[in-house]
């Protein structure tokens, strides 16, 4: 599994742009990008309402199942997955082999029209995490520079 | 594999507690939710658990700790199901896995589930491509103050008895023992695997 790639300044502000577009064309209230083990990698839109960290996580595990139970089923692929709320209501679509974009809206608005138009950001999403996994990997951040701190105590019990 | 992103100097790495049902890998979770006192940010403890306590799909503890001077370090602790009948789940939870505390019962009777636990850890890594010889982990000899458990070095001939050694842990998740030190050693194993494999990076 090669895992997804590093991101630097570009990447991120494209992935923003994206999501940006989708919430202004689409209406909805929130996006997010994360990766598939369940870490958030980007998040725009009214999220200080959400608990990003803890969405990205359980909607990673959601969809992983999901797509497992597909497979039990003979599906080959799996696009989205829609949760339908009373008021707000989400959409996880797959973006590429490490990333998921999740879409929260309010739940009038249509989720065809949602869905449409987070395909448009799924691509430049997809197009860009693309040309990040071919730039060459360590060329731009020393890892041996990173001033790590005493590790053996990042942890500690509170008296 | 932890996600580096450079332009928000965020490092993010993922530690999965794996071992036998009811060995204790919820309750290391939740004695470090309850007790950590020097992280950055600690975020909510969330479990999908049965009707009856029982871990179902996973347990979940973001933290925001210091680790690296400039980078913000996000640590996403995981547990997994024990119970063998949730061996897909396990599976999808090993996702993007940086680092595992292998959580094992003492008690002389759950020695043949440590052991398939174990075994069963490696089938699922190596479904997904993954080999536990190139992921740090260690051993965290669990529920220590029971009167029936088995001597550290029988655990240890059972469970570290490899070519390479691995760090272990005696512990009692119940009361906090043990807890910290496991992961503090993961982390500092995980972090200075991921800086050596940095610096052999050409430049």
């Amino acid at each position: 599994m090669p895992g997804l790639p590093q991101l630097i300044e570009e990447d991120v502000q494209t992935l923003d742009a994206a999501l940006d577009e989708l919430l202004r064309r689409s209406e909805a209230s929130a996006a997010l990008v994360i990766d598939k083990g369940g870490p958030l990698i980007s998040q725009r839109g009214a999220v200080e309402k959400l608990d990003a960290t803890t969405v990205s996580a359980l909607a990673a595990g959601a969809f992983s199942a999901t797509q497992m139970m597909a497979e039990h089923l003979g599906e080959t692929s799996l696009a989205h997955i829609y949760q339908q709320g009373e008021h707000s209501s989400l959409l996880i679509s797959n973006v590429d082999e490490n990333l998921l974009l999740i879409v929260v809206f309010p739940a009038e608005l249509s989720v065809g029209a949602v869905k449409y138009y987070a395909g448009d950001a799924v691509r430049r999403i997809a197009a860009q995490l693309d040309k990040a996994a071919r730039r060459e990997p360590g060329t731009n951040l020393d890892l041996v520079s990173m001033n790590m701190l005493d590790v053996s105590g990042v942890f500690r019990k509170a008296e | 594999m932890a996600i580096i992103n450079q332009a928000n100097k965020e490092l993010q790495v993922k530690i999965v507690y794996y071992g036998p049902g009811k060995g204790g890998k919820t309750t290391n979770l939740e004695q470090v939710h309850s007790h950590v006192g020097n992280v950055q940010e600690k975020g909510k403890l969330v479990s999908l658990a049965t009707s009856s306590d029982r871990t179902l799909f996973f347990d979940f503890l973001p933290i925001e700790a210091m680790a690296i001077k400039g980078f913000k370090t996000k640590f996403q602790l995981y547990t997994v199901p024990g119970q063998v009948i949730y061996n897909m789940t396990r599976q999808l939870v090993l996702r993007g896995v940086d680092g595992i505390i292998f959580v094992a019962d003492s008690q002389y009777e759950k020695m043949a589930e440590n052991v398939e636990s174990f075994q069963n850890l490696e089938d699922n890594l190596k479904t997904l491509k993954l080999d536990l010889a190139a992921i740090p982990y260690v051993l965290q000899y669990n529920k220590r103050d029971l009167p029936n458990v088995a001597p550290v070095e029988y655990l240890e001939f059972l469970l570290n008895n490899r070519e390479v050694q691995v760090p272990s842990f005696t512990s009692v998740a119940s009361q906090c023992e043990g807890v910290f030190e496991s992961l503090n050693m993961i982390t500092r194993m995980l972090l200075n695997k991921f800086i050596n494999e940095g610096a052999r990076k050409p430049a």
